[in-house]
């Protein structure tokens, strides 16, 4: 599965950006949720 | 246009993705694609150690001033820091799974992030032991600081001291010499700014975050407080 | 508890503190550090608790761990990479399973607030590494002779193995010592501490398995001893800058 090849290198960049990308819209929806109800 | 420097910051990671892929040149030595990683995973490491050294700092000024909003701030930095540190490892792992044919072995440099990471995990675990706010800050604040001198010594001294290691130099390396393709270079520092800037992006809103839940807990307090007879 | 007349004070440090009082600052601060350190010996040699915890924990971690590698032991080609990491394996959970006692009694019976009041964070910082470093040397003094002996960990350089054991020793003293004054102060004190510590403590066991390794082989890598005394001093160093923070209200 993991070898010289790219494709494993562009899947885990895939996973790493996504990964971080939803992890920040969720830190902004709850601040923006938290900010509203106060 | 208020998110601007977001959308900027999108652009330049896109450059930095566009970049390792297309743009880079191979490694020697290293077997196909797979030094292609390496413009994600070294920047990731330096991403928490900057991430490690902030909540140090941090620290040290609750230490001085008291602020429990320093406090909150180091805690955000320790955990996005872990969050990075953690990717760090586990793109090290794959890495080493296709160069050494093993995910883990104890190479040095995995040695000391293993370190690193049961340290700063220790240090929330900390946080979650204690109740009070602010021996809880003084006790964490403590602990991080003292990070700055255990982190350092992990992330720099260990893996140099070890007389035998498969991990390539560093890109500064013992010699003090850079000894980088200068294309390799360009790319590495282009992500590195892109994951340093993206981490105080991520920690201002974990600290924002922070902010506002212990705002609303000591409402409910006064609330709760208020409605006694 | 007043400072023992007798104490020497080192020369440079007496000739700085030339002018009125000479040396009086120092004289107390190293009256109560000593204070300090007689007092646990004291209470400690009446119940003998820390020290029995301390050997009996190590003992039987030997028989385990001699045990579960059957009559034959480790074959002679392997012995250099296995003991000595065994050895530092059952030294620090002992100490872990022995040290944090001195700050968590002063917690729960409440003389803590005694000592805030009595004592300079730093002195009482060093007495008690000092306590706790002389309580592991002795555990080290009864165990390695021992470990050698049901191990059959054949010791080519005694000064590397002492240099081992009392650098290791001294590091996993000072540092349990500024971990065990954090952990008395939260919840869940007993588990709390190998997660804090072990970290911390790991790369100090590190040096000190190869360092030891070097007593079995004859020989050590160039730095090695320098970098045990370097992280030493570095955790010293910080134990000293730290402890008042973690200590003081």
């Amino acid at each position: 599965m993991i070898s010289g090849g790219i494709v494993w290198v562009l899947a885990v960049n895939l996973v790493i950006w996504t990964g971080l990308f939803l992890y920040l819209l969720r830190l902004e929806s709850q601040v923006r949720q938290l900010e509203n109800e106060s | 246009m208020r998110h601007f420097w977001h959308w900027l910051l999108w652009l330049w990671i896109a450059l930095a993705i566009a970049g390792a892929f297309l743009y880079a040149p191979l490694a020697k030595d290293f077997i196909g694609q797979s030094s292609r990683i390496l413009f994600f995973h070294v920047p990731m490491a330096w991403g928490s150690f900057v991430a490690f050294m902030t909540a140090g700092v941090w620290s040290l000024l609750y230490l001085g001033k008291r602020q429990l909003d320093h406090d909150r701030a180091a805690q955000a930095a320790v955990e996005v820091g872990l969050l990075f540190c953690v990717l760090a490892t586990v793109t090290g792992a794959m890495w080493a799974r296709v160069m050494w044919g093993a995910w883990w072995n104890w190479d040095p440099r995995q040695t000391s992030i293993a370190f690193v990471l049961v340290f700063y995990a220790a240090y929330l675990v900390l946080r979650g032991a204690i109740e009070d706010p602010d021996l809880r800050a003084r006790l964490a604040a403590a602990y991080a600081v003292f990070g700055l001198v255990v982190a350092p010594f992990l992330f720099f001294v260990l893996p140099r001291m070890a007389t035998f290691t498969l991990h390539p130099d560093a890109v500064v390396n013992t010699r003090g010499k850079v000894d980088v393709d200068a294309r390799m270079l360009q790319v590495l520092l282009v992500s590195a700014l892109g994951f340093n800037v993206f981490f105080f992006w991520l920690h201002r809103l974990r600290w924002r975050l922070l902010r506002l839940e212990a705002r609303r807990a000591a409402e409910g307090l006064t609330m709760m407080t208020e409605a006694q007879p | 508890m007043s400072a023992p007349g007798s104490l020497p004070l080192p020369a440079p440090r007496a000739a700085a503190m030339a002018g009125g009082e000479v040396g009086t600052p120092v004289r107390r601060w190293l009256g109560e550090a000593t204070a300090v350190f007689v007092k646990d010996w004291r209470t400690e040699l009446r119940t003998r608790h820390a020290l029995h915890t301390l050997l009996l924990f190590a003992v039987t971690t030997l028989i385990t761990v001699s045990m579960a590698l059957g009559p034959l032991g480790v074959s002679s080609g392997e012995r250099l990479a296995v003991l000595p990491a065994l050895l530092w394996i059952i030294l620090l959970f002992a100490a872990a399973a022995g040290l944090p006692r001195g700050f968590v009694q002063e917690e729960e019976t409440h003389t803590a607030t005694a000592l805030r009041l009595a004592a300079t964070p730093s002195a009482l910082f060093c007495g008690k590494t000092l306590y706790s470093a002389s309580l592991l040397l002795a555990l080290e003094a009864l165990l390695v002779p021992l470990y050698v002996a049901v191990m059959q960990l054949p010791v080519v350089s005694l000064g590397l193995l002492f240099a081992a054991l009392a650098a290791g020793g001294l590091g996993l003293a000072i540092g349990s010592t500024l971990l065990a004054a954090i952990v008395a102060q939260a919840q869940g004190r007993g588990a709390l501490f190998p997660i804090l510590a072990f970290p911390v403590l790991l790369p100090l066991l590190l040096l000190a398995v190869e360092l030891t390794r070097g007593a079995v082989a004859g020989s050590v890598g160039e730095g090695v001893l320098a970098n045990l005394l370097l992280y030493d001093g570095a955790l010293a160093v910080s134990g000293l800058m730290l402890f008042p923070i973690v200590w003081n209200p």
